[in-house]
């Protein structure tokens, strides 16, 4: 067989050949982990910092803003900031653009608050702490001594309390967003009367402490569509809402310009933004360690290197297998 | 008639909602929080609608077994089991408020593995496309395969066993000549939007009439 015969049989490779090899690298890292060093980008650093600024007083509201089908692109990133979020006590608001993102939120709340994992927090319902309310215990501090001193204890390995409520609103999802913003602009309680398990929102001290998005100190997008622009316009522009973007990495590419003009102060760009997020976050010592975006990236490096050998080998016989002049002077050239 | 008061409709909801939105006046507020409560009410109807219409369309082709007909019995079985779930069969009857109900199940256990295999499935077409169609076949086409690749290799970490060189060429990539096209493109569109609306809002541009009234 001749070097041009062997390159125009590679040209017409059996596709199923082509998805075997991505299949391969994929699954193998699952088993053998490179955990390879990352240095965080600068756009992930800014939403970072950012957050590690703020408080109790302050406020962080985050847009589970996609569907299940980018899950593995944004879940990791709205998880790892829950988790930095609740270990400052910033009290959090969860949205969703779509129905299917409460869900994805409900999912990402479960993860943190599963205190069979260490490092995870436990999430106090707004119905468990009614008698502490009655008695007027409504401020953060005095909630958590009150709680404690009614023999609540932390489970083992657990990293602190998140009383909904307080630390927590999980408003959930709203028919026709772009108009639940703008109004969350004059009253967040107006659009969301009551929250996602039905608790009555406006009797919240998180809401009597953050009326409206003017109150809110940072809102991160998760999305994987242009919803995430919709903070802009109908946050940004009306309010001044300070807003974060993360987004799929096929999309990053798109918002760049939002960061150079400062409409956004950072953006999370895929499975590398997320993982990212979580390196910035154990260098801080909020986690232990790194989560499911990071391990991810052995697999992302292995699927982009396997791409980027068959575009050369594509290349290759294309040039090899006189595939170029044939194409060439069918097209007159 | 069928034109004309859509038409008016359109006109005088764009031109009231555009001209409240720059009047911080407390009768303005009250413009637009009419509207925000209206909104939802009338897309709730438009969700009957949509209801009313799909299932007409699948019932009618699993009535005459029109091709691929059980695709429609699978998208008509779950559209209508899936309230069923969530308002019929609460949670409570499976063992107490805190275990998950069968709609929970439902969306954890198979909507969410579903939509996220169809997504993943990308990652082989992708590598096939890339071995099939992405060809040096002239200069810019070179240009963009190098950018792409050098992209690609500086978003993952087994990128910086070559150097910070290549991490740092692909961002400055993304942050300068990607993010002045994409500016372009961006004005592009956004002052295309706005001619749009506008053509919308006064009846210019009517295409979205479907025909009423011709």
């Amino acid at each position: 067989m001749s070097a041009m015969n062997f390159w125009m049989k590679m040209l017409n490779i059996d596709r199923r050949w082509i998805f075997l090899a991505i299949a391969v690298v994929v699954i193998v890292p699952f088993f053998a982990r490179m955990g390879l060093p990352l240095i965080p980008n600068r756009e992930v650093r800014s939403i970072y910092d950012c957050i590690d600024s703020l408080g109790p007083r302050n406020a962080l509201m985050i847009g589970w803003d996609f569907d299940p089908s980018t899950d593995a692109e944004n879940q990791p990133m709205g998880i790892a900031l829950l988790r930095h979020a609740f270990a400052r006590h910033v009290p959090v608001f969860m949205t969703a653009y779509l129905p299917l993102g409460q869900g994805l939120a409900n999912m990402a709340l479960e993860q943190v608050s599963d205190t069979t994992v260490a490092g995870n927090f436990v999430i106090v319902p707004w119905d468990a702490w009614e008698p502490f309310r009655a008695q007027g215990a409504e401020g953060r501090d005095s909630l958590e001594a009150a709680w404690i001193a009614a023999g609540h204890r932390l489970p083992e390995g657990s990293r602190g309390w998140v009383f909904e409520g307080v630390d927590l609103a999980f408003l959930g999802y709203q028919p026709l967003f772009y108009l639940v913003i703008l109004g969350m602009g004059n009253s967040i309680a107006s659009q969301f009367p009551s929250d996602a398990n039905g608790n009555p929102v406006a009797e919240m001290p998180i809401i009597q402490a953050h009326k409206n998005l003017r109150q809110v100190d940072l809102a991160v997008t998760l999305a994987g569509s242009s919803a995430c622009v919709t903070w802009i316009v109908y946050g940004t522009a009306k309010v001044g809402l300070r807003v974060a973007f993360g987004v799929t990495a096929v999309m990053a590419t798109d918002y760049y310009p939002y960061i150079q003009s400062g409409q956004i102060i950072g953006m999370m760009g895929g499975l590398r933004g997320a993982a990212d997020y979580e390196v910035l976050e154990t260098q801080g010592g909020y986690t232990s360690s790194t989560g499911r975006a990071y391990r991810g990236m052995d697999v992302q490096s292995l699927a982009h290197l396997a791409i980027i050998l068959m575009v050369v080998l594509g290349n290759i016989a294309y040039f090899a297998s006189g595939m170029r002049k044939k194409t060439a002077l069918k097209a007159g050239r | 008639m069928k034109r004309t008061v859509p038409l008016m409709i359109t006109m005088v909801g764009g031109l009231v909602l555009i001209i409240q939105y720059f009047i911080p006046h407390q009768v303005s507020v009250s413009v637009f929080n009419y509207y925000t409560s209206w909104a939802p009410i009338v897309s709730g109807f438009a969700l009957i609608l949509g209801v009313g219409s799909i299932t007409r369309l699948h019932y009618h082709k699993i009535r005459i077994r029109d091709r691929n007909w059980p695709y429609s019995l699978a998208t008509l079985i779950p559209m209508y089991l899936m309230p069923v779930f969530a308002l019929l069969l609460p949670p409570s009857i499976w063992g107490g408020n805190q275990a998950p109900g069968l709609f929970d199940f439902m969306y954890t256990r198979i909507q969410v593995p579903i939509q996220s295999t169809m997504f993943s499935m990308l990652a082989f077409y992708i590598a096939s496309a890339a071995f099939r169609a992405f060809r040096a076949k002239s200069a810019l086409a070179t240009l963009l395969l190098i950018a792409a690749v050098i992209v690609m290799l500086g978003q993952v970490p087994i990128g910086d066993l070559a150097g910070r060189w290549l991490p740092n060429l692909g961002q400055w990539i993304l942050r300068y000549p990607n993010l002045a096209a994409k500016r372009a493109i961006e004005l592009g569109v956004g002052f295309g939007v706005l001619a749009t609306c506008l053509k919308i809002i006064f009846g210019v541009e009517r295409g979205w009439l479907g025909g009423a009234g011709e």
